[in-house]
């Protein structure tokens, strides 16, 4: 080879492989910087550079937005959907984690340049003190040309066409790896632009000790700081930008100052600095303050150790449109304005943090009765009077699940010592036995009924024999009572194989089946649950949102799509005393229940309820 | 003068042949802690200058070019 | 703009473009011109420091050039007049040096002169806070090279002050070096050129080499490195010096390949520059060592440090001294080992302002010096072992003891302080915790197993290539003799390569050349 055609011959192929690499990259475009066009899978796009994918999904999606929500990863937790009723608006959360006011600041000129806009929520955090204009990886954190106004378009093409291999080529993996709730590599909603949450929203929460367990991040705060807010001045001067802009614009700007975990606080700034900080804004805005109350001092409000729950959002918002029908605490959000806020910092700083109110429920449950014991399975309804009279002498009042949901929801108070009783599968005998002393002690009761057993005493498929189950028109007549609730424990997923007919694999729980696909999982589930809120509720016109897993057995994706469908209680057979925490839904989901038993007698039983084993 | 010369340089490098190599330096048989010690050595034995502007390669690639070094410097 | 980025292959690619189309006598203009925009993309300050150096040299090499003239033109004879120009030649030298060295100091080693006096005192004195220009080091060398030259008589001065700062700017040396020598290097950067594919064709492959190294092997490499080497590393001797042998291939790849890359570019522009390494793998002593690794230092320290030192009144007078008082061949050598010794600790002190760059140089400095004064017995005893010294059992021991002590060495110039070098040092001694290097703990280092095997296949192939060179294989002539399509796999190997194993990412932040910040 002649060393001219040699040199052709490595720029020929050179010039090859920078192509093949460009097309690669556009192709699977792992940080949406084209639009995604093969692939549209923007939760993936959003985990890598939210920045530059959020710009490309709105490129695309502004249509369906008119309102937007701006800030750094904690403002994720300001929820879309109560935004919308609130602001009779489509909002779409344009939050970046890391962002500081710079970021925002450009976005927001970018919206209001580009595209209609009614309101804009600015959430203002702690840290967009400490950090402003920061260096970070251009790939991972940089802009959109369209918004960063120092950043070319050759540039922009340049970094991402010529971007590592490896991310697409992890993009590709991930592809085949993805599932319906998210992973580490895809931590976005693409519709609402807000951390898809579904799996950590759909995880019972109980105890304190047992939150802290799972979260050691609280129990052992880590000390990241101590950090100067030494950037107030230009975070302020661009929250003024944002507010000029807006005004110009004629936009409705909601200025909100989010919570901030409590010991983040203590143990990285000092008091003074955080008072002035807020100050400084306060003379920017009037501002929408939830940084320091009771919630900041409650771990179980925060998915970690700085981003406060979904729940709290929907505080938040309730908080701002005055709806009272939503339980928070009373120091939560304060509308701060120049005038107010040195004394109201000074209030909340000093303040004394108060306990988030809870309760503690034991919860019983009970299946078959007889007049004569049987095994395990059946007890005697001696033994059950025991145990219900021995309740209502200890002075235990049986709730009903929806008055612990106006408990957590709403912040309805409980009687002082709760108890709620259940009955699983729906047998015959807790119409003729259970129910009849149910009414004898006015205590409340819960039967959780499979739909395909209603009323039947022979098993569908094969017509073998089984213990009879009440009808709809007897659970009718208890529900008429008010003293029982019937609920589901699901249509037909708690099938007994060898009285089930066909080839199997039967639905002995709510688990999927081996080997079945997360959409068909979800798809069957639907359906079954739907069937038994139908067909109960059009027999006792009562309303059904509690379902006990059958066996107790259950896995996030279906705690997570019964959430979806509605479902505000479920119910599992592990024993133990629940703790129900105001404002946190998930205190209801997987409850504790004790199994009872003829062999436990009723100062056992009251023991265990009291929660010392 | 050469067989002087031959002596001291035999002294501080032992086992190469001066007699014949003409490429002393540039073969890397003499490295540059030898040449300081021979010019050291040879300013000492006939009592002459010699400047670091003469420590070049052609000057210390052959005896007769050391030689030639030396003559020059004694005038 | 490290050599790494886009910008720099930009650059790069343009100037060779543009550079074949620019008429011969503006060909040195266009080179002046894409190095004012190289150092200009790292800051107007530090072109403003670049220009400072080239205007005192300059303006010094006028000086001692007319000097010199006056000096020829004198009487024959005439003691006194040639006293006075020496004098003047001394005093215009002196001050260049001094500037330049000066500037040097104050932004390298002001600050840890600052530190290391009592702090009643250093509190005192004001701190200096600019950012190092890049490449200081290596300019500043080459310039006040330029000088001595000049003051030495060697060639007559630059008069054009353009011509002179491209010979201190040239772009691809800037980061590292090579430290050019301005009678070798001048002429070439000022010639007017016409293409030679042959010097295209050399030079891409020269760079693709260095990239090569520099992006597969030492970026890859320096991951494990930087995981292991730091303060109260939780891990044993064996990983620790695992880390070091892996350090050991990162900065010979690193520095040889910035090297090659640089030697790369001017080969594409039918510049030649000097040989900054010679397969230092292969050397015999530690002596060897030095004269195959970052060669232009070494020889730049030999002729304008070492031979007026030991040729100095001072060192004559200790010459003359140890001769009566120690006598025999120690007593003839031992100015020169002395001297010696001063220079690898000026080595050392040139590698940055440390107390362990310090210690690294009285290592070096004390084994060689030692090494010289007792070669003698080791040559009597070699002979009294009948040892051969040209067979190969004997050469393969030399290199393996040559290898420890520069491997003992670069712990000092690694670890972030010198009682961490110690430390390290010691842990890899008294707890090697063999154990760690199979239970999987490599592997929790941020490199895969396939990484490691990159690196240990990558730095064999470089040692396979250097042997074959070692062993006078010019590689890329003879692979120029071979078929087309041949070599075309070559080159594909290499380029695809580069992209699969290349760690490169616009937002990956590359270590930045070692050296660039010595």
């Amino acid at each position: 080879m002649k060393p001219k055609t040699w040199c052709l011959a490595f720029l020929l192929t050179a010039l090859g492989l920078v192509l093949a690499l460009a097309a690669f990259n556009y192709a699977t475009d792992p940080f949406g910087a084209f639009g995604d066009r093969f692939l549209q899978w923007f939760s993936y796009d959003e985990t890598n550079n939210p920045r530059v994918a959020k710009t490309t999904w709105l490129e695309q999606h502004h249509d369906a937005y008119d309102s937007y929500i701006l800030g750094c990863s904690s403002t994720s937790s300001l929820p879309v959907e109560a935004f919308n009723e609130l602001f009779d608006a489509r909002f779409y959360n344009l939050f970046h984690y890391g962002a500081d006011m710079k970021d925002c600041e450009e976005i927001a000129r970018h919206l209001l340049a580009n595209y209609e806009v009614k309101n804009l929520v600015l959430n203002v955090y702690i840290d967009n003190g400490v950090t402003y204009d920061d260096d970070a990886n251009p790939l991972t954190h940089g802009l959109h040309y369209r918004v960063d106004e120092d950043l070319s378009a050759p540039a922009y093409y340049a970094r991402y066409l010529l971007a590592d291999p490896r991310y697409g080529l992890a993009k590709l993996r991930a592809r085949a790896e993805d599932t319906l709730l998210p992973q580490a590599f895809d931590v976005f909603d693409a519709a609402t632009g807000v951390y898809d949450k579904t799996a950590r929203d759909a995880e019972p929460i109980g105890s304190l000790e047992s939150y802290l367990e799972a979260y050691p991040v609280f129990a052992d705060y880590p000390r990241t700081g101590p950090f100067g807010l030494y950037q107030t001045e230009r975070c302020m001067e661009s929250v003024a930008a944002i507010r000029e802009m807006c005004e110009a614009a004629g936009v409705n700007l909601v200025v909100v100052a989010g919570p901030v975990y409590g010991e983040y606080l203590a143990q990285n700034f000092a008091p003074e600095d955080v008072a002035a900080f807020y100050e400084a804004l306060a003379r920017v805005t009037p501002f929408w303050d939830f940084s320091c109350s009771s919630v900041s001092y409650e771990p179980r409000y925060f998915y970690d150790a700085t981003h406060f729950r979904n729940n709290v959002g929907e505080m938040i918002a309730a908080r701002i449109g005055g709806d009272e029908s939503v339980w928070m605490p009373e120091d939560f959000g304060t509308y701060v304005t120049a005038e107010n806020a040195a004394a109201h910092f000074a209030e909340v700083l000093a303040a004394e943090p108060a306990a988030v109110p809870t309760a503690q429920v034991p919860i019983l449950m009970y299946h078959n009765l007889a007049e004569e014991a049987d095994g395990e399975a059946t007890m005697s309804v001696a033994a059950f009077e025991a145990q219900i009279r021995a309740l209502s002498e200890a002075g235990y009042t049986a709730v009903s699940l929806r008055e612990l949901e106006d408990y957590v929801y709403r912040g309805a108070d409980l009687p002082e010592k709760p108890v709620v009783i259940t009955f699983d599968d729906g047998y015959l005998s807790n119409y003729t036995l259970a129910y009849p002393i149910l009414q004898k002690y006015q205590m409340k009761a819960t039967i959780f009924v499979i739909g395909v057993s209603v009323g039947k005493d022979t098993y569908k498929d094969t017509g073998n024999p089984m213990t009879p189950h009440f009808s709809y028109e007897q659970a009718a007549e208890m529900v008429a009572s008010g003293l029982i609730s019937i609920q589901s424990h699901t249509y037909d997923m708690h099938q007994w194989p060898p009285s089930e007919d066909g080839d199997g694999p039967f639905r002995e729980t709510i688990l999927p089946l081996p080997g079945e696909t997360e959409a068909d999982y979800v798809a069957a589930l639907t359906t079954d649950f739907t069937r038994s809120r139908e067909s109960l509720e059009a027999a006792t016109g009562q309303s059904v949102d509690a379902l006990a897993f059958p066996s107790g057995a259950y896995n996030t994706l279906a705690q997570a799509t019964l959430t979806s469908l509605g479902v505000r209680v479920t119910l599992s057979t592990n024993p133990g005393v629940n703790t129900v925490v105001r404002g946190l839904p998930q205190t209801l989901y997987g409850m504790l229940r004790f199994g009872m038993q003829e062999s436990i007698s009723p100062s056992e039983m009251l023991t265990l309820l009291s929660g010392n084993r | 003068m050469r067989e002087q010369v031959i002596a001291i340089l035999t002294e501080l490098c032992p086992g190469v042949d001066f007699e014949r190599e003409t490429a002393l330096i540039d073969d890397g048989l003499v490295d540059s802690l030898d040449i300081v010690s021979i010019v050291t050595e040879l300013m000492d034995a006939f009592d002459v200058e010699i400047n670091v502007e003469d420590l070049l390669p052609e000057n210390f690639n052959s005896v007769d070019a050391i030689v030639g070094l030396i003559e020059r410097a004694q005038g | 703009m490290a050599f790494t980025s886009w910008s720099f292959v930009a650059l790069a690619a343009g100037t060779v473009l543009l550079y074949y189309w620019t008429p011969g006598r503006w060909q040195w203009l266009l080179l002046l011109a894409a190095s004012v925009v190289f150092y200009a993309a790292g800051g107007w300050g530090s072109l403003c420091w670049l220009a400072g150096v080239i205007a005192v040299t300059w303006l010094a090499g006028l000086a001692l050039g007319r000097l010199n003239e006056a000096r020829r033109a004198l009487p024959k004879g005439d003691k006194a007049a040639l006293a006075a120009v020496k004098r003047k030649k001394k005093a215009a030298a002196a001050a260049a040096a001094l500037l330049c060295f000066g500037l040097l100091y104050a932004m390298k080693y002001w600050d840890f002169t600052v530190d290391l006096l009592p702090a009643s005192l250093g509190g005192r004195l004001p701190r200096w806070d600019f950012v190092m220009p890049l490449g200081l080091s290596f300019f500043t060398f080459q310039a006040v090279g330029y000088v001595i030259d000049v003051y030495r008589d060697k060639y007559a001065p630059q008069k054009n002050p353009a011509r002179y700062a491209l010979f201190v700017s040239f772009f691809p040396q800037m980061v590292q070096g090579p430290i050019g020598r301005y009678d070798a290097l001048a002429p070439q950067l000022l010639a007017a050129r016409k293409l030679d594919w042959k010097d295209l064709q050399f030079g891409i492959q020269l760079a693709l080499w260095g990239y090569l190294k520099k992006m597969v092997i030492a970026d890859r490499a320096a991951v494990l490195v930087d995981a292991v080497i730091t303060e109260n590393t939780p891990y044993g001797g064996a990983v620790i010096a695992f880390a070091m042998v892996f350090y050991c291939i990162q900065l010979y790849c690193d520095f040889s390949g910035g090297i090659d890359i640089t030697r790369g570019v001017a080969r594409m522009l039918g510049i030649e520059l000097a040989v900054n390494f010679r397969r230092p793998l292969f050397a015999t002593s530690l002596t060897d060592y030095w004269r195959r690794w970052h060669i232009t230092l070494g020889q730049w320290m030999r002729d304008y440090l070492f031979y007026p030192l030991s040729l100095s009144k001072p060192f004559a007078r200790l010459g003359k001294w140890a001769r009566k008082r120690i006598g025999g061949l120690p007593g003839k050598i031992f100015a020169t080992s002395l001297a010696t010794f001063v220079v690898y600790l000026v080595i050392g002190i040139w590698h940055g302002a440390n107390f362990r760059y310090i210690a690294f140089g009285l290592w070096n400095g004390t084994v060689i010096t030692a090494s010289l004064l007792l070669e003698r017995r080791f040559l009597a005893w070699r002979t009294a072992l009948r040892i051969d010294q040209a067979s190969v059992p004997w050469r393969v021991f030399m290199t393996a003891r040559t290898s420890l002590l520069v491997f003992l060495g670069r712990y000092l110039t690694r670890a972030p302080r010198l009682l961490t070098a110690l430390s390290l040092l010691w842990t890899t001694v008294s707890a090697p915790r063999l154990g760690q290097l199979a239970d999987g703990t490599l592997l929790t280092l941020g490199l895969t197993a396939g990484d490691l095997w990159v690196v240990a296949l990558g730095a064999l192939a470089v040692t396979v290539l250097e042997f074959f060179q070692e062993r006078g294989v010019q590689v890329r002539e003879s692979l120029s003799r071979r078929s087309g399509p041949l070599q075309w796999l070559a080159l594909a190997a290499m380029l695809a390569v580069l992209a699969a194993l290349g760690i490169f990412r616009a937002g990956y932040i590359s270590s930045e050349f070692i050296y660039g910040q010595f």
